[in-house]
C-alpha cells in the first residue's frame, strides 16, 4: 500500500497552512513533528479526507481519493486531536456506533468491540458511560475506535496530550502492536512520543516539510552540532541567553548544560551523540520558546 | 444500526428529557386551562370545573336535534312567544332579553344553538344573539338554509372580501356539498381543540431545540471528523441522523398532541366527533366534522413540524452550534405571532397565513384561498403543498451541508 501526497496546498484567506507538500508513505510509523501552528492538523485532515486542499492530490495506490470516496475511507482509522465524545454513550455503545459508521455488520463489530475494549485496557469499564472517564480512559478510546475497521492507514492527531507518562508507555506500546503492515502517522510535539516506535520522521515548519528522514538516519543532520559542558550558576545563565540550550542538569554548584550549536560553543566543551530532542530543538527552538512564553503571557 | 444509534444520541441527552418534560407539561397547561376555567351557570349561580362540564353536558342533551326547517321555525316561534309576556322581558336600557324562568326554563339550556340559528339572519361580522329573534318574520317558514347561504354570499361579495369569480365560485362548491339540515349537538371538547391549534407551536419548538445538535453539535464536540472520516460518515450516516430526528419528531409530536386532545376529549367527553363545523359558525364553508377538520389540521401541523425539522437540520448542518440554530428559527416560528392579518385577501395576508404560527391556525371561517391562473386552492392545500415542499427541500439540503462540511 502506498500513499501519496502530491503537491498540496492549504490556503485560508492569506495564510498558507500547508505549502506543497509531497510526500510517499509505504507501511510503517511515521512521527509527524513539528511545532504547534507548523500545519500537522492541516494536512492530517487533508489524508483523513475531512478538509478539501486549495490544491495538490492525495492517492491511495495512485488512485486520488476523491475518485476511490467510500472505499478510501474503508482503509482509514483516524483519531483527531481534542476529539470529542458522546458523554451518555458507555463504551461498548460508542464502539458499535462507530463500527455501524465504519460498515462493519452486527457479528465484526462485536467481536472488535470486545478485543479491542480488552487491547486498550477498557474491559472491565466498557458499560460506563463516557462521562465518568478519566482523560487517559478516553484516549485509549478514541485509539480503540480508530482500530475498529483494522485500517491499513492510522492517523493519530496529538495521541498523548493530556496523558501522564505511564498512560504515554501504555499508548505507545498499544500503537507499537497496531502498527505491523500499516501506514501509521502519528504527530505529536512530543518527542519522546515518536522516538521509541517511529521508523521515519517528518518534520513539519510552517506548512512545510523541511526533513523526511529514517528514524536511524535523522539525527545525522546535526552530528557534530551538539555539545555539553558544566559551568557554574551565573555562566549557565549567559549560555541560555545565547545559544539553544536543549538540557540543563544541575550538578552540586555547577551546571551540566546540552546546547545545540554549530560550532563548539567554548573550548570546555565536548561533542555528543545527538538526539531527536536536540534536533527538534535545533528546527525549532525559538518558535517553541516563544510559544512557552506566549502561553504565559497568553 | 445507525438510526437506532443517532435515536440513543437524542434520547440519552439530559437536555432532550428536560425539554420534552417542560414542552409537555405546558401543553397539558395550555390545553387543560379551559378545563380549569370552565364555568356555567344555572339559578342558583355559577357551576364551575367538572361539575360545571357535568352540567352543561346534560342540559344540552335534549338539543341534540337536526336543524330542519320545522324546527327552527316553531324555535323561533316558541322565542318570540316568550317575548310577547312583558313579564318575561328585561332590558339594559338598548336591547331586550328573557329574564326569570322563561330564560332559565326555556332559552338558558339551549342558548348557544338559539344564538347560532339567530346569526343566520344577521349580517357577516354582526353580533347577535337569541334576542333578535322577535324581529323576525315565519309566517312562511324559518328559511333557515336560504338565510345561511345568502349570508355566505354576502361574505363572498363584499368588497374587503377582494374574491375573484373563480375564488368565489370555488367556495360555492365546496359549501354546495355541505349536509343539510344540519345536526345539532353537543361538541365542547372538541370546540377548545380546534380553537388552540396554535399552542401547538411551543411542542414544535421544543422539538426544533432537541434536533439543533444533529448536525452542529457534532461540529461543537469535535467528533465531526472521526464521523466524516469513516465509510459511511457522508452517506448512510447522514441519513440516519435525518431518520432519527424525523421519528423522534414524530413520536414527541405524537405525544403531544395525545396530551392536547387527550385533556378536553376526557374532560368533556367525545361527543361531537360526527357533528358538522358549521354548528360552530354558520359561514364555514367547509363540509367536515369536527373529527376531520381536528385530523385535517393535525396532519397540516405535522407538515409544519416536518418542514421545521427539516430547517432545523439544514441550519444544524450549516452553523457551529446548536444555539445558533435556535437563533435563527425561534423568531421564524414566533415572530409570525406579532403580525396580524387585515384580512384574508392580498399578499401580506395570504404569505402571514402560511407562517409557522399562523399555518397552525385552521382559520375555518375565513375564505382565504390561493389562485394560480385557473387552479384555486384554499388554505390547508396551500399550507400542505408549502410544507411538504419545504421538507422536501430541507432535507436535502441538509444532507448535502454535511456531506461538504470542511473540518477546519
Amino acid at each position: 500500500m502506498e500513499l501519496q501526497l502530491q503537491e498540496l496546498n492549504k490556503q485560508y484567506g492569506t495564510k498558507c497552512a500547508v505549502n506543497n507538500v509531497s510526500a510517499t508513505l509505504t507501511s510503517g510509523v511515521y512521527g509527524l513533528l513539528g511545532a504547534n501552528g507548523a500545519g500537522k492538523t492541516t494536512l492530517m485532515r487533508m489524508i483523513c479526507g475531512v478538509l478539501k486542499p486549495t490544491s495538490g492530490s492525495i492517492r491511495l495506490d495512485r488512485k486520488p481519493i476523491d475518485e476511490l470516496g467510500e472505499q478510501y475511507y474503508t482503509h482509514l482509522g483516524y483519531m483527531p486531536q481534542d476529539f470529542g465524545f458522546y458523554p451518555d454513550f458507555t463504551a461498548r455503545e460508542f464502539m458499535m456506533y462507530m463500527a455501524a459508521v465504519k460498515g462493519l455488520d452486527k457479528r465484526q463489530a462485536v467481536s472488535r468491540t470486545k478485543d479491542l475494549l480488552n487491547m486498550v485496557n477498557l474491559k472491565d469499564v466498557a458499560d460506563k458511560k463516557i462521562k465518568s472517564y478519566s482523560g487517559g480512559m478516553k484516549q485509549r478510546l478514541g485509539i480503540a475506535q480508530a482500530e475498529l475497521n483494522n485500517p491499513s492507514i492510522l492517523i493519530f492527531d496529538e495521541p498523548t496530550a493530556g496523558l501522564d507518562p505511564k498512560e504515554r508507555v501504555r499508548f505507545r506500546n498499544i500503537i507499537s502492536d497496531f502498527a505491523k503492515k500499516k501506514i501509521v502517522i502519528l504527530s505529536t510535539h512530543i518527542v519522546s512520543d515518536v522516538s521509541y516506535i517511529a521508523d521515519t520522521i517528518l518534520m513539519m515548519k510552517q506548512g512545510q516539510f523541511i526533513l523526511q528522514e529514517p528514524m536511524t538516519t535523522v539525527t545525522d543532520h546535526i552530528k557534530g552540532k551538539v555539545w555539553e559542558l558544566l559551568v557554574d550558576e551565573r555562566k549557565a545563565d549567559e549560555y541560555s541567553r545565547h545559544f539553544s540550550v536543549v538540557n540543563l542538569h544541575h550538578e552540586k554548584n555547577m551546571v551540566r548544560l546540552r546546547i545545540v550549536n554549530e560550532t563548539a560553543p567554548t573550548a570546555d566543551a565536548y561533542m555528543v551523540e545527538p538526539s531527536l530532542e536536540d534536533l527538534f530543538l535545533y528546527h525549532f527552538g525559538e518558535e517553541s520558546q516563544e510559544q512557552e512564553e506566549n502561553k504565559y503571557v497568553g | 444500526m445507525l438510526v437506532k444509534y443517532e435515536f440513543l444520541k437524542i434520547l440519552r441527552k439530559k437536555s432532550t428529557l428536560i425539554v420534552m418534560a417542560i414542552s409537555l407539561v405546558l401543553t397539558a397547561f395550555l390545553f387543560g386551562l379551559p378545563i380549569m376555567q370552565f364555568q356555567t351557570y344555572n339559578q342558583n349561580g355559577v357551576i364551575k370545573g367538572t361539575e360545571g362540564i357535568a352540567y352543561e353536558k346534560a342540559q344540552s342533551e335534549n338539543y341534540s336535534v337536526l336543524l330542519t326547517e320545522d324546527y327552527i321555525t316553531e324555535s323561533i316561534q316558541e322565542v318570540q312567544e316568550l317575548f310577547e309576556n312583558p313579564d318575561n322581558v328585561g332590558t339594559d336600557g338598548n336591547e331586550k332579553f328573557l329574564i326569570g324562568d322563561a330564560y332559565w326554563n326555556e332559552i338558558a339550556p339551549g342558548e348557544k344553538m338559539l344564538n347560532l340559528i339567530a346569526k343566520a339572519y344577521s349580517n357577516p361580522n354582526e353580533y347577535v344573539s337569541y334576542n333578535h329573534m322577535p324581529n323576525l318574520d315565519v309566517s312562511k317558514g324559518a328559511n333557515f338554509y336560504k338565510a345561511m347561504e345568502i349570508k355566505r354570499e354576502k361574505i363572498l361579495n363584499a368588497a374587503s372580501s377582494d374574491l375573484s369569480n373563480e375564488q368565489k365560485d370555488y367556495w360555492r362548491n365546496m359549501a354546495r356539498n355541505i349536509d343539510i339540515p344540519l345536526q345539532y349537538g353537543y361538541y365542547e371538547g372538541w370546540e377548545i381543540i380546534t380553537t388552540s391549534f396554535e399552542l401547538l407551536m411551543f411542542a414544535i419548538l421544543a422539538i426544533c431545540i432537541v434536533i439543533a445538535p444533529a448536525f452542529s453539535g457534532e461540529y461543537q464536540a469535535g467528533t465531526d471528523a472521526v464521523i466524516l472520516s469513516g465509510k459511511y460518515g457522508k452517506t448512510k450516516l447522514i441519513t440516519a441522523k435525518i431518520i432519527a430526528s424525523l421519528l423522534f419528531g414524530t413520536m414527541a409530536f405524537v405525544l403531544h398532541i395525545i396530551v392536547a386532545c387527550g385533556l378536553p376529549l376526557i374532560s368533556f367527553g367525545v361527543d361531537g366527533w360526527n357533528l358538522p363545523l358549521q354548528i360552530a359558525g354558520l359561514t364555514i364553508p367547509y363540509p367536515f366534522t369536527f373529527l376531520q377538520a381536528t385530523l385535517i389540521n393535525i396532519g397540516v401541523i405535522y407538515l409544519v413540524q416536518l418542514a421545521m425539522i427539516g430547517l432545523t437540520l439544514l441550519l444544524s448542518a450549516k452553523m457551529k452550534s446548536p444555539y445558533l440554530v435556535l437563533i435563527v428559527l425561534v423568531p421564524i416560528l414566533f415572530i409570525p405571532i406579532f403580525l396580524t392579518p387585515s384580512g384574508a385577501t392580498g399578499a401580506y395576508n395570504l404569505t402571514l397565513f402560511l407562517l409557522p404560527y399562523r399555518a397552525a391556525i385552521p382559520e375555518f371561517g375565513k375564505y382565504i384561498s390561493y389562485q394560480f391562473g385557473g387552479l384555486v386552492l384554499d388554505t390547508f392545500s396551500m399550507r400542505t403543498i408549502v410544507y411538504a415542499a419545504l421538507t422536501v427541500i430541507t432535507l436535502p439540503l441538509a444532507r448535502l451541508g454535511f456531506k461538504k462540511h470542511q473540518v477546519a
